[in-house]
């Protein structure tokens, strides 16, 4: 899933919230409704600058009064065909989960931005991964999924709005990026996709009036006959199977790993630090990303399950994702856990001596 | 300092009392910490002890609050103390509740619940500090910042128009209605008083200067030398005057309320609009209202009004017990086996 990048390089340094808004921009979007919330606020902030200063340029961009409505505002431009997006950070991202399963069972895709901070409740505005089990689980009620990208740089963050879009459009699903605060705050190099370069998927079922040649179509999630209701579950569920071979990761090392790190987004920066540690004192350790969490790469853990001694999670929160490693590898290796909450980052250091530690045993 | 002696209980209190130990972080020159002093000042005459008092906000600067009153505190969800005010109230109505929010927290996400504890005539205090922006989020416009507006979300300025809150709070059924400044403590102080002594939703507007996202929102209506011209304060059976020499008055002209120049011979104090905050008929409130959105007319601040309406709380337990005179207090066990029974054998 390349990108093509702007001939000329178009290199910048910017904030990881303003490549994205940036990259929201080139992917020409018609829409983004959000509200204020720290560590995303520039995401909103840099789409108002820079919206009337290019001509080309015909995205809304509004600040609503909340984020439910900010969610609503998505769910109604996204049945009327529209490429559409919100950000927001965790408080604001549970306030949209209503909205979110609404547009999941009406099938229509939009991005969602989750610039996660450290929760539960109010929380703190330091980074987190704590909604981790939200954004892959579903999040809001009933059986469905979002897709979901982990970014882990600067340049992912601007990257993965064009991969979250091709993947809403081509599975009529809502996509999330998730993100957290030390990504969207952090400023790094980065090589902005190319305007223009991603062709909008056709919406033959958008609310544009009904022309003759197409059936009477309603936007809805209501189907009180259990039958049917079944029936609508059934097409999702077909759905997330064929989404499952869009899985993507990244393997760093594990050609001869005999220990594996498993970690998404930033954590999985800081482990790449502490395999270059282990291997320059003779661990063999090696590191899975995922980029997609959901789909999420199984197969991939099940198969080097049969390589290494075991496998250590790290993740910025009580230990979420680690039950998809444990349900990849079934049993046969021991999967440990080390992860620091409500804003609180690991070290590489901290990371070696947990697998240090555990070796030891 | 006044010093209450709470009959019931002999305590005494001063200002002190109501001020917790927690460092108050507002930004330096922050509207307020004016109003946190002067709900302090005035919470000894509240008649109430301090366990019986419970401060509930949301979030945002003003949403601080609830830590900085040595009182109950309900630091809440965005949006939603008036919800959980009237959660607080429901369950324990012998508290005297209060929320201090702001134009964003109450107006924006909280705007639902606001408007249902304005109608139900719930027996909580609000005091929402309207800075006309979003401070904790570092200066985005809000739902009172004027239309045209350039903050951080509007760099070409708003295209939306803002909310009076006043008529909004009238509309709603709210039943004291008032509206003061953060730099006018002793004005400031009889608004929370009167407030305090009222039964059922009271609704306080403070104008509060945010210095470092809208500095000088309100300094017309604060300076001296431009505010005699460019505020009125309302008192009850008073006419409305104003001006540095109390000059000039408003008269109402049908549904118009016009300007009259009290110096020039041909109008005296007597053709005033005389102001009834006891009035029934909301329809001279909304007229005062709109004062503030109309260019060259004089900012309305004291009492708007204020009405008697049984309150949601009272009627609650008051239904409840009227229940039970009538059919005696339920138990479980009539409960359970006094409608349609049967047996699984
Ligand atoms: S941002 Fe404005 S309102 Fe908030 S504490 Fe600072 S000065 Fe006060």
């Amino acid at each position: 899933m390349e990108n093509k990048t702007n001939k000329n390089g178009d290199a910048r340094l910017m904030k990881g919230n303003e490549a994205l808004a940036e990259a929201a921009l080139r992917a020409n979007i018609d829409a983004y409704f959000g509200y204020p919330i720290t560590p995303q606020s520039e995401v909103i902030e840099y789409l108002t600058r820079e919206v009337p200063n290019r001509k080309e340029i015909k995205t809304v961009v509004l600040q609503a009064e909340s984020e439910v409505a900010s969610i609503n505002m998505v769910y109604g431009a996204a049945g009327a065909g529209a490429r559409v997006m919100t950000s927001s950070s965790s408080p604001g991202i549970s306030l949209m989960q209503e909205g979110i399963s609404y547009i999941a069972s009406a099938q229509l895709p939009c991005l969602i931005v989750n610039v996660v901070r450290g929760g539960p409740g109010l929380g703190t505005i330091q980074p987190s991964q704590g909604d981790y089990f939200q954004a892959t689980k579903g999040g809001g009620h009933g059986d469905y999924h979002l897709i979901v990208l982990a970014p882990a740089s600067v340049q992912e963050m601007a990257d993965f709005v064009f991969d979250a879009f091709k993947l809403a459009e081509k599975y009529r699903n809502p996509a999330m990026i998730l993100a957290d605060g030390a990504l969207g705050q952090m400023m790094e190099k980065v090589i902005l996709p190319e305007a223009g370069s991603l062709p909008k998927a056709p919406a033959p079922w958008a609310t544009t009036g009904k022309p003759k040649d197409r059936d009477h179509n309603i936007i809805t999630s209501l189907f009180i006959q259990p039958e049917e209701m079944e029936k609508v579950n059934l097409r999702l569920q077909e759905k997330y199977e064929a989404i499952q071979s869009e899985v993507r990761y990244e393997e760093i090392k594990t050609d001869d790993a005999e220990i594996l790190l498993v970690a998404f987004g930033l954590s999985s920066r800081i482990c790449q630090k502490t395999v270059d540690l282990a291997r320059e004192k003779g661990i063999k350790v090696g590191l899975l990303r995922p980029i997609t969490v959901y789909p999420y790469p199984y197969a991939r853990l099940k198969e080097l399950a049969n390589q290494v001694e075991f496998m250590l999670t790290v993740e910025m929160n009580a230990g979420q994702m680690v039950e998809d490693v444990r349900l990849a590898v079934e049993g046969k290796v021991p999967v440990y856990f080390i992860g620091r909450m409500g804003g609180m980052i690991l070290s590489p250091e901290d990371i070696l001596h947990k697998v240090e530690s555990v070796k030891e045993k | 300092m006044e010093i209450k002696v709470d009959e019931l209980a002999g305590v005494k209190y001063t200002a002190k009392d109501f001020a917790s130990d927690v460092d108050v972080k507002w930004c330096p020159g922050c509207g307020d910490y004016s109003i946190l002093a002067q709900v302090q000042r005035s919470s000894p005459d509240f008649g109430e002890r301090k366990e019986n008092i419970v401060w509930v906000s949301g979030i945002g600067c003003s949403s601080r609050f609830p830590y900085y009153m040595n009182t109950y505190g309900f630091h809440g969800i965005h949006g939603r103390a008036g919800a959980i005010a009237t959660g607080v109230k429901l369950a324990n109505p012998k508290l005297q509740v209060w929320v201090a929010t702001g134009d964003g927290d109450m107006l924006s996400i909280g705007g639902n619940h606001f408007i249902h504890l304005c109608r139900k005539n719930i027996d909580v205090k609000v005091i929402m500090f309207n800075n006309r922006i979003y401070g904790l989020t570092k200066g985005q416009y809000s739902p009172t910042s004027e239309k045209g507006k350039v903050t951080k979300s509007s760099p070409f300025g708003t295209v939306d128009f803002p909310f009076n809150a006043v008529k909004l709070a009238t509309g709603a059924g709210a039943t004291f209605v008032a509206r003061s400044f953060d730099r006018d403590p002793k004005h400031l102080q009889d608004m929370i008083n009167r407030a305090a002594k009222h039964h059922g939703a009271a609704f306080i507007e403070v104008y509060q200067n945010c210095p470092i996202f809208n500095d000088g929102a309100f300094s017309l209506l604060t300076e001296k030398e431009t505010k005699p011209d460019n505020v009125i304060v309302l008192e009850h059976g008073k006419p409305l005057v104003f001006g540095a020499n109390k000059e000039k008055g408003i008269k109402l002209d049908g549904l118009n309320p016009v300007v009259i120049d009290l110096s020039d011979g041909k109008n005296s104090v007597n053709d005033c609009w005389i102001h009834d905050e006891f009035d029934d008929n909301p329809t001279r409130v909304f007229l005062l209202a709109r004062f503030s959105d109309i260019p060259n007319f004089p900012v309305p601040i004291g009492v708007f009004r204020q009405f008697s309406k049984p309150t949601y709380d009272k009627d609650y337990v008051q239904q409840i017990s009227d229940i039970q005179a009538k059919k005696g207090a339920g138990t479980y066990e009539k409960l359970m086996y006094t409608t349609n029974i049967w047996e699984v054998r």
